[in-house]
């Protein structure tokens, strides 16, 4: 799923501010000279080398001015924080929105942990972790001058949970929140008492109600959901023409669809913000820029970031891995994405399990790793659901990774009563090159088994909601396979399988991510780990399930992605966050 | 005159009704034969979050659920008097002219549009100077040297011309002049006339001659046809018998008569790209009307669908209304017919 | 006039008149309308030329399982161990050589010399039978219109100008996305289905222009002496339509007829293009070139295609210049 971000490791409970002061104290005063002991702590400018920006700061600096060039080929969703759901968006939103709580900027792992922003610390769990409670800051203001209190937070929170209005966003907080029955939205229901899902005792305190216990409150604290809003200034959908910054920089000038320029809010104090440098004076986001220019123009340093983060195109790519000096200016960074074939048992043959697994076996693994773009823009062969980074990851051994093994195919035919193989119906995305490399792929090497598939492209915006997703559709056309991906919201086992492995996810109505995984032993675990409070259990526990997804053959693992993004010339504070696994938006600077 | 402008403009406006009514039904009767649902129809308003209570609801919201004649009705009332949306957060003026609301991006149709026309405009202007002087031109000078190397070689390169898809030329030339020598601007580059003309112009060339290339060809084919058959007329003799001077009897003779159905072509040509050059936009990456068009199919976004489609057709039948009109300026037996 | 590519089309370029001529100079000589285009035809060396590529073009597009069987690879295989894993194009640049006389495709090493000949097969097939409907259509609705004149003409002349102004191609792509939602009713699924879609939707917005044309012949024809003849010695409707009317309209339908079929080519490879026209892994000319445009890089993967887009259309082109020409003595080069 494109729109899911890659977000980050949940240091559930942790508390961490380490490191955070000496940024904090470099950030705040501008008179501090450049590369005064910043995050990359003193340490001398990166030598230009291939993933020199994936564990270190690349070229960092305290210099502030400057103008940030981005573009982006397409457009997102929104800039509404209460109505996003692209990782490239939550990565940016950070610098015109602050919320509760965030993620250090800070390249690779530690970029995954959560530093409180809004907060002025971690959440504070009680009653079994069903109650979570955190303090605002002091002296916080919009960007109007006036002062960001508790009750703006909460009105964000409810806002954003009115779906009908912001389709786009995440719906944690409409699952986990206790909300009174007869609360519609702040729109149709403003009056109804919201205090038993939210509570604002005072200016500073806000406190959350959970319908049940989760360790992880934090990870939905760090949701754009929780960047304050002032309910007099909000416009419903058309809030997304002035969003009230309470972040380092404000808009200045919104081209829906065209552009956008932030420049500085002047109404941000530094010293309540311990994370953000705030180094250049504003920033040029072009969008609908065409995709091929966009790589030149950052190759030739005319341009900073491609937003999208996603890494370079076919052509692109090319010059940059062939060419040894382009090769050094570029990061290789695995995201917390798998893409994948979901091989539905609803439709026969595929309800026997060694029918499945003669896909699995049958399948060429190095043809679907080229169809996603190779091993450097496509990514590591997966052997599983579950990506590496996520904890109670454990490598799964159960079929071959390479061409394909057409003899074990043959067996598992055999023992499925399909000696000859069978026909089925493959389901693509039909304006995404890279699915449908992989069904043409698929079609080739399962042929050789005898599996015949007939291959059929679905526009994207319809395909969870009226195609592949869509459990009636699926069984009326046969559609035994389809070819989809996901990324983790955050980096957890909750933050990734949730959505994709429980059955009980899964409506008739249509829009589900899960499209093949109803297995009654997965969901009794899954209700199991949410009784267990250590993490290390839970971990276990998710990593059981994707042993199980594996072994009874619900889906075809194609990469853990992995992406080839371009290092900006004349840029600082350069790193891959491990949060978006992109490069993180929010410290960068103009030399 | 007048009785015949109302005619035709009376004539016009119930084209476009009947496109109107053809496009809606085939975007929201034909789908339903095949077996849609209102509820197919709504839920892709909602987003990834929706339940399927909530999906009945937004069908009944945005009246899938009424007959179509109802449906239509709402959609052409809206277009001529405007309608509104409720967005669940407020209820959303869409002031006339309404042609209709995406939900999926949850703005106007027509304001978007209005963003885009000058895009197109300014491809669809700049290209077809260029192609009416140059294809014209070369035309006439290929007639009046028929059968010379110039005419043979002109007429070689204008039949190459009409051969070759925009799609092909187009990325050929932006992989050879744009991303190859830099001389032009690369795909995607537009900047507005009124901001910077030399830029407008210098970002916009690639499109122009590439797009003026396939016309200036067709357009040379044409000019060259026609010249020969004026040129072969009795009253051209009778011009040069009367001692005219040879540039004065193309010009004013043979070159007036043969540029007259040219200019009807033109007429139509030109409303037809202001409807969306599609391919020449998808292939530069350039933001106007036919991406648009692009755009909301790919999405699947029924209101923009309509929307564009009734534009382009606007533009279309103004254009043939616009040419018709000046030919009844120009010759007075079209009125009586 | 057609406005799908961008561009203008070929049918509204040629006056009617001037086809008409070729009436003429069958009352005047006598002579069959096939020797007369032959005699024309033989004399028209570039027409020649252009005529004996179509006929190759058909038959490499009947034989492709045969020419590919000798000069390359099945056009859907695999060639893997072609391709660079780390940047997805062909190993040394193209792969062109002995065994792949075209190259390969980046990513997956397909044969583009058999995908290039196999997708001459789509392209024409659409091509021809989309013309074919376009003229049966306009042929029957232009000579009705013609023929019967009042209400009747301003009806069907009424539907001509609608269907003029639509926006084609936007029509087409959206047309084919609504009707490939009756795949289930329709009891046919894959290329079969989607090429009787291309074939509908191209021929369908097509027939207007022949439509009006053929309208123009038959109310010409209509006032003729040897029509007025046939009437007064007491011939019926139906006689005059079939006997005197019809036969006399083979010149303009099948010039229009060649005309319009190299516009069918490069509609079928504009949709194809933007992404609605033939599905994988079948191969179509527009489909390779939108894949190569991401691969610039590769710049033979858009060439072969290319070319052979371009290389079919101007076929048609002079082919059915030459026709024109050899069935109207006024228009001599």
């Amino acid at each position: 799923m494109n729109k899911r971000s890659a977000l980050a490791f949940a240091a559930t409970g942790a508390a961490l501010s380490l490191g955070l002061a000496a940024c904090g104290g470099t950030s705040s005063s501008p008179t501090t000279p450049a590369g005064g002991g910043a995050s990359g702590s003193g340490a001398p400018a990166a030598a230009d080398a291939f993933n020199a920006g994936l564990e270190k700061v690349f070229n960092p600096s305290d210099k502030k001015g400057g103008i940030l060039k981005m573009a982006i080929s397409e457009d997102w969703d929104s800039v509404d924080p209460g109505d996003t759901y692209y990782g490239l968006s939550w990565n940016l939103i950070r610098i015109y929105g602050r919320s509760l709580v965030t993620y250090t900027p800070a390249p690779g792992a530690e970029g995954r942990k959560l530093a409180p922003d809004l907060a002025e610390s971690l959440g504070e769990a009680s009653d079994g972790g069903k109650t979570w409670t955190y303090k605002l800051r002091t002296g916080l203001k919009f960007e109007d001058g006036t002062p960001i209190t508790s009750k703006d937070v909460k009105y964000a929170v409810l806002r954003s949970m009115d779906k009908e209005t912001f389709v786009n966003g995440p719906t944690y907080f409409n699952d986990w929140l206790d909300l009174p029955k007869d609360f519609k939205s702040v729109y149709k229901t403003p009056d109804v008492n919201t205090d038993s899902a939210i509570e604002t005792p005072d200016d500073q305190t806000i406190v959350f109600h959970l319908k049940k216990a989760y360790g992880g409150f934090d990870n939905f604290a760090a949701l754009p959901g929780t960047i304050p809003i002032p309910k007099d200034k909000d416009t419903g959908v058309k809030y997304r023409e002035h969003v009230i910054a309470s972040g380092p920089y404000k808009f200045d000038k919104v081209e829906a669809g065209k552009r956008y320029t932030l420049v500085r809010n002047e109404n941000w104090d530094p010293a309540t913000d311990p994370i953000r440098k705030a180094l250049p004076d504003g920033y040029e986001i072009s969008l609908g820029v065409n995709a091929d220019d966009l790589d030149n123009r950052i190759l030739s340093g005319d341009l900073h970031i491609d937003l999208a983060g996603t890494g370079v195109q076919p052509a692109a790519l090319g010059r940059v891995l062939s060419d040894p000096a382009l090769k050094a200016r570029s990061d290789n960074p695995t995201a917390t994405r798998t893409w994948y074939t979901s091989i539905i048992g609803d439709v026969p043959p595929l309800d026997n399990v060694d029918c499945r697994k003669a896909i699995i076996y049958g399948a060429d693994r190095v043809g679907l790793q080229n169809a996603y773009g190779g091993e450097f823009a496509g990514g590591d062969i997966a052997t599983g659901l579950m990506p590496p980074t996520l904890g109670g990851w454990k490598k799964l051994d159960l079929y071959p990774t390479g061409t394909g093994d057409a003899a074990k195919a043959k067996e598992a035919l055999t023992a499925c009563g399909k000696p000859d193989g069978f026909e089925t119906i493959m389901a693509y995305r039909a304006d995404r090159p890279k699915e449908k490399a992989t069904a043409e792929s698929l079609q080739q090497s399962l042929a050789k088994v005898g599996i015949k598939l007939t291959l059929k492209g679905y526009p994207t915006g319809d395909y969870f909601s009226l195609y592949a997703g869509k459990p009636d559709f699926v069984k009326k056309n046969g559609i035994g396979l389809a070819t989809n991906g996901w990324g983790a919201d955050w980096n957890d086992g909750f933050g990734f399988m949730s959505q994709i492995v429980d059955s009980r996810t899964i409506r008739e109505s249509g829009g589900n991510y899960n499209l093949s995984i109803k297995d009654k032993e997965i969901d009794a675990k899954i209700d199991e780990i949410f009784t267990k409070t250590e993490v290390a259990e839970r971990d276990a526990l998710w990593g059981e399930i994707d042993q199980r997804v594996m072994e009874q053959a619900y889906v075809l693992p194609g990469v853990w992605s992995k992406s080839v993004l371009v290092r900006p010339q004349g840029a600082t504070n350069v790193f891959v966050t491990g949060a978006f696994d992109m490069y993180d938006y929010l410290n960068l600077g103009v030399q | 005159m007048v009785t015949y402008i109302i005619r035709r403009l009376i004539g016009a406006l119930l084209m476009l009704i009947i496109v109107s009514m053809v496009t809606f039904s085939i975007f929201f009767v034909v789908p339903r034969l095949a077996g849609a649902t209102s509820e197919d129809f709504a839920s892709r308003y909602m987003g990834r979050a929706a339940s399927s209570e909530m999906i009945s609801v937004t069908a009944e919201k945005l009246g899938f659920n009424d007959p179509i004649p109802v449906q239509y009705g709402r959609w052409i009332s809206g277009v001529f008097v405007g309608s509104e949306f409720d967005t669940g957060a407020a209820i959303e003026q869409c002031p006339a002219p309404c042609f209709g609301y995406s939900f999926i991006k949850r703005q106007p149709v027509w304001p978007e549009l209005v963003d885009r026309i000058p895009v197109t405009m300014s491809l669809a202007a700049g290209a077809s100077v260029i192609w009416l002087l140059g294809g014209v031109s070369v035309g006439v000078l290929s007639a009046l040297r028929r059968g010379s190397i110039f005419d043979r070689a002109a007429m070689s390169v204008a039949l190459a011309g009409v051969s070759l898809p925009i799609f092909f030329t187009g990325i050929v030339s932006l992989v050879v002049f744009s991303y190859g020598l830099g001389i032009t601007a690369p795909g995607g580059s537009f900047t507005p006339l009124q901001e910077n003309p030399a830029q407008w112009a210098y970002n916009l060339l690639l499109p122009w001659i590439t797009l003026a290339f396939l016309y200036a060809a067709s357009y040379a084919r044409l000019t060259r046809a026609g010249m020969l058959e004026t040129m072969g007329e009795d009253y051209i003799r009778t011009a040069r018998a009367k001692g005219m001077k040879e540039s004065s009897v193309v010009v004013k003779h043979g070159l007036r008569a043969a540029l007259t159905p040219i200019l009807t072509i033109f007429g139509l040509d030109l409303g037809l790209l202001l409807g969306g050059a599609v391919l020449t936009e998808s292939t530069f990456s350039l933001k106007g009307i036919g991406d648009y068009a692009v755009q909301a199919i790919v999405s699947n976004d029924l209101p923009k669908i309509m929307g564009v489609t009734m534009v382009a057709a606007l533009f279309v039948v103004v254009a043939s209304l616009i040419v018709d009109l000046l030919y009844a300026v120009v010759d007075p037996r079209v009125r009586l017919g | 006039m057609t406005a799908p590519l961008d561009a203008p089309g070929k049918p509204a370029e040629v006056p009617p008149e001037a086809v008409l001529a070729g009436s003429d100079a069958k009352a005047i000589q006598g002579r069959s309308l096939g020797q007369i285009a032959w005699m024309h035809l033989k004399r028209d060396k570039v027409a020649l030329i252009g005529a004996g590529v179509v006929v190759l073009l058909i038959l490499t597009a009947i034989f492709a399982p045969l020419i590919v069987s000798v000069f390359g690879h099945p056009p859907n295989e695999f060639h893997q161990e072609m391709i660079d894993t780390s940047t997805m194009t062909p190993k040394g640049g193209t792969g062109i050589g002995g065994e792949f006389l075209f190259g390969v495709e980046p990513v997956n090493g397909r044969d583009l010399f058999s995908r290039v000949i196999y997708g001459a097969r789509i392209s024409l097939l659409i091509a021809v039978l989309a013309t074919f409907l376009s003229v049966v259509i306009g042929t029957v609705m232009g000579v009705v219109a013609g023929y019967f004149g009042g209400w009747v003409d301003t009806l069907i002349s009424r539907a001509m100008d609608v269907f003029l102004a639509f926006p084609l191609l936007v029509f087409a792509m959206a047309l084919v996305g609504v009707l490939g939602q009756f795949e289930q009713s329709l009891g046919v699924s894959g290329d079969t289905l989607r090429i009787g879609l291309l074939i509908f939707v191209i021929g369908f917005f097509n027939w207007p222009y022949i439509g009006r044309i053929i309208r123009g012949q038959t109310l010409s024809l209509r006032e003729r002496e040897f029509v007025d003849a046939a009437r007064s010695l007491g011939a019926r409707g139906p006689y005059i339509l079939f006997r005197e009317i019809l036969p006399n309209l083979i010149a303009p339908i099948l010039v229009y007829a060649t005309l319009l079929i190299p516009t069918n080519v490069l509609f079928e490879a504009a949709l194809s293009f933007l992404g609605v026209g033939i599905q994988a892994p079948t191969a179509t000319w527009g489909g390779m070139l939108s894949q190569a445009v991401k691969f610039y890089n590769v710049p033979h993967f858009m060439f072969f295609p290319g070319m052979a887009i371009f290389i079919t259309v101007l076929a048609f082109n002079l082919f059915g210049d030459g026709l024109r020409d050899a069935l109207d003595p006024k228009s001599s080069r």
